[in-house]
């Protein structure tokens, strides 16, 4: 019953709507359960698994840990040998650092190595686990809970967050395909658009936009400026880049344009915040005084200046806690740890804190700048 | 001088500078965090501790330190630590799911060069340590998006004693749709920042969008970031739940006194 009344209370595009997200969902996980034929490496279901051999191993740091090994039987999902038997053996440990316990079910990337001469079965060994089901389960998770939640605004920004992951990667390939051109100048030139698009598509074409705008790009320059100053000054000392993951250009600029995209999130939300707020005061009384303003517009700062510099601070630091724990289990010293593995992302959240922290007075005299034009309008 | 003591300078100047006490506070608070959770890790080093417990009497503390210290305790704050306990909860059993079954846990083949030498078979159960890094990666956003939400129910019941529980719960979720496009960008740019060399890396070694998508290190990003966002989402609900369940009980205290 309930069904029919809420189906009479949609409108026609509301059912629309509806009806294509669910179309997509359905159609996404079957598309996963059965894009084998896609992939150019083989790709194997495990049919049956079974454990052969365990063991007590203790390494020679003292730390104990069992390993297992496990007699796999899987089952060929695409390529020339599809629909044939694979044997594969698998070792792990009960850290599974890096290893992994496969049970029936599970598919694997697996080369194929050789034929078994007797049972003419075919033996292999794994590459990787496919794990593409499991990235689309938890997009689609988020994607309900922020529709569910914030409904059309949920939606927008779901959507921001696309177009802007778009953004960076056909930034990062054009970086890539054009030698000659900096990393930077492409890190300048998406930042503009990551805070224009996103902006307005959270907030609409409207005033406080364009102070939220005009004093996230101020402010991203700005930490830009202190962040470059400092490393040209003290010369990069205290950041190991040896210790950087994935390098394979100058890391210098990598880790400069991470800083400043990384910041550009949180810059954006100190900015939107200012600027709604003190338009809201305005909007309540017109002959709000400019002392007033700004007094408010501070307060406000203070309020959020602590917990967004936590929201990056937690980003960065966690980040590193397994490579922290193997540092340690292998009786490595805690300073030299803490040194080689901290010292970027320490660097990152600290500059991000600036960034935020300086974007509060800009924010609230920004915003005043443009309540007074438009009070000059009427 | 060393480049993180002088950016550890100039934010606090800045951070004293422009918030006064307040921000003097904030200052030492990120510096509590950062010996809390070097703390948890020393913990997390012994194969007899449990990752998740240690993670939940960590973020336990965590939070009390970034509602209670930089805020006071109060009605407001307090809630909001309901509601941030009561999220990483929910949380914490989506993610322990997902990072056995999308096996996401330890490193992956493209950190090989940086783990030879070192011993794997460490005793620690790095499944329930990834859950536990994603979850700490969250906190700070979560106990964000929570005082934001319930600081100003709080202003609305004040001006408004007659309102109903539900419209008050509205309210709040209403609040938290203006702030939940700015908290999922705030969490998206700052881990995209932090990934930028291993996507440059990810195109320079010509990875197939077939092996991107199955490596393990991005689907353990992509995991992080989808379980951040959701944790932001969940919280605006929780926040306004509890918070209107509150208010209310303690209004209907003062009036009988």
């Amino acid at each position: 019953m309930w069904f029919k009344g809420l189906l009479n209370k949609l409108t026609k595009m509301q059912l629309m709507t509806v009806i294509i997200v669910i179309i997509c969902f359905v159609g996404s996980f079957l598309f996963v359960d059965n894009n084998h034929e896609f992939y150019n490496r083989t790709i194997a279901e495990v049919n049956e698994a079974e454990l052969i051999d365990s063991d007590e191993i203790v390494d020679f740091h003292g730390n104990e840990d069992h390993i297992f090994v496990q007699k796999l039987i899987a089952k060929i999902q695409n390529g020339e040998e599809k629909g044939e038997v694979v044997h594969l053996n698998n070792e792990y440990s009960t850290s599974r650092a890096f290893d992994n316990e496969y049970s029936v079910g599970d598919e694997l990337f697996v080369s194929i190595e050789d034929r078994i001469d007797e049972s003419n079965e075919l033996s292999g060994s794994i590459l990787d686990v496919k794990r593409d089901q499991y990235i689309l389960l938890i997009a689609w998770a988020f994607i309900l809970i922020l529709f569910f939640v914030g409904h059309k605004q949920g939606f927008y920004s779901a959507m921001s967050l696309v177009i802007n992951a778009v953004i960076i990667g056909l930034a990062l390939d054009f970086y890539i395909q054009t030698t000659n051109i900096s990393l930077l100048l492409i890190s300048g030139v998406s930042i503009i658009l990551f805070t224009v698009i996103s902006l307005f598509l959270v907030n609409g074409n409207n005033e406080k936009t364009y102070a939220a705008i005009a004093s996230t790009l101020l402010g991203t320059l700005i930490l830009f400026i202190v962040t470059s100053l400092i490393m040209w000054g003290t010369a990069g000392e205290g950041l190991r880049y040896e210790e950087m993951q994935f390098v394979t250009r100058a890391p210098e600029m990598v880790f400069m344009a991470g800083v400043l995209i990384g910041a550009l999130g949180a810059i954006m939300d100190v900015a939107i915040t200012m600027s709604s707020s003190l338009f809201n005061l305005y909007e309540k009384n017109h002959n709000i005084s400019v002392k007033a303003l700004k007094e408010s517009g501070m307060d406000i700062g203070r309020d959020i200046m602590g917990t967004m510099t936590n929201i990056l601070f937690f980003v960065y630091i966690s980040g590193t806690i397994p490579m922290i724990i193997l540092y340690l289990k292998n009786s490595a010293a805690l300073g030299f740890t803490l040194n080689i593995n901290l010292s970027l992302e320490l660097a990152r959240a600290l500059a991000g804190g600036i960034g935020i922290v300086i974007t509060i007075p800009i924010g609230v005299y920004m915003t005043i700048f443009f309540i007074n034009r438009k009070r000059a309008k009427v | 001088m060393n480049i993180l003591v002088w950016l550890s300078m100039i934010l606090l100047v800045l951070m004293v500078a422009i918030g006064g006490q307040k921000g003097a506070r904030s200052f030492i608070a990120l510096f509590f965090n950062f010996v809390i959770l070097i703390v948890t890790i020393m913990f997390m080093v012994d194969p007899n501790v449990n990752p998740i417990i240690l993670t939940l009497i960590a973020t336990t503390i965590l939070s009390c330190i970034n509602l209670f210290y930089i805020n006071d305790i109060n009605i407001k704050t307090k809630t909001a630590f309901i509601s941030t306990m009561s999220t990483i909860v929910l949380l914490l059993m989506f993610i322990i799911l997902i990072t056995e079954s999308a096996m996401i846990q330890g490193f992956s083949e493209e950190e090989i060069e940086e783990i030879k030498g070192f011993s794997v078979y460490l005793g620690v159960d790095f499944v329930k340590v990834a859950a536990s890094v994603i979850i700490m990666s969250t906190i700070g956003a979560i106990t964000d998006t929570s005082i934001s939400i319930s600081s100003p129910m709080r202003e609305i019941y004040r001006h408004n004693p007659n309102i109903s529980r539900r419209e008050l719960y509205l309210s709040g979720i209403s609040i938290g749709k203006d702030i939940l496009g700015t908290s999922a960008n705030t969490l998206f740019f700052a881990f995209f920042g932090g990934y930028m060399a291993l996507l440059i890396w990810f195109i320079d070694l010509d990875y197939t969008f077939g092996e991107i998508i199955n490596s393990k290190i991005f689907s353990a990003e992509m995991i992080t970031i989808l379980s951040a966002g959701i944790g932001v989402a969940l919280i605006i609900p929780i926040t306004s739940w509890v918070t209107a369940l509150v208010l209310m009980k303690a209004g209907a205290k003062e009036e009988e006194e």
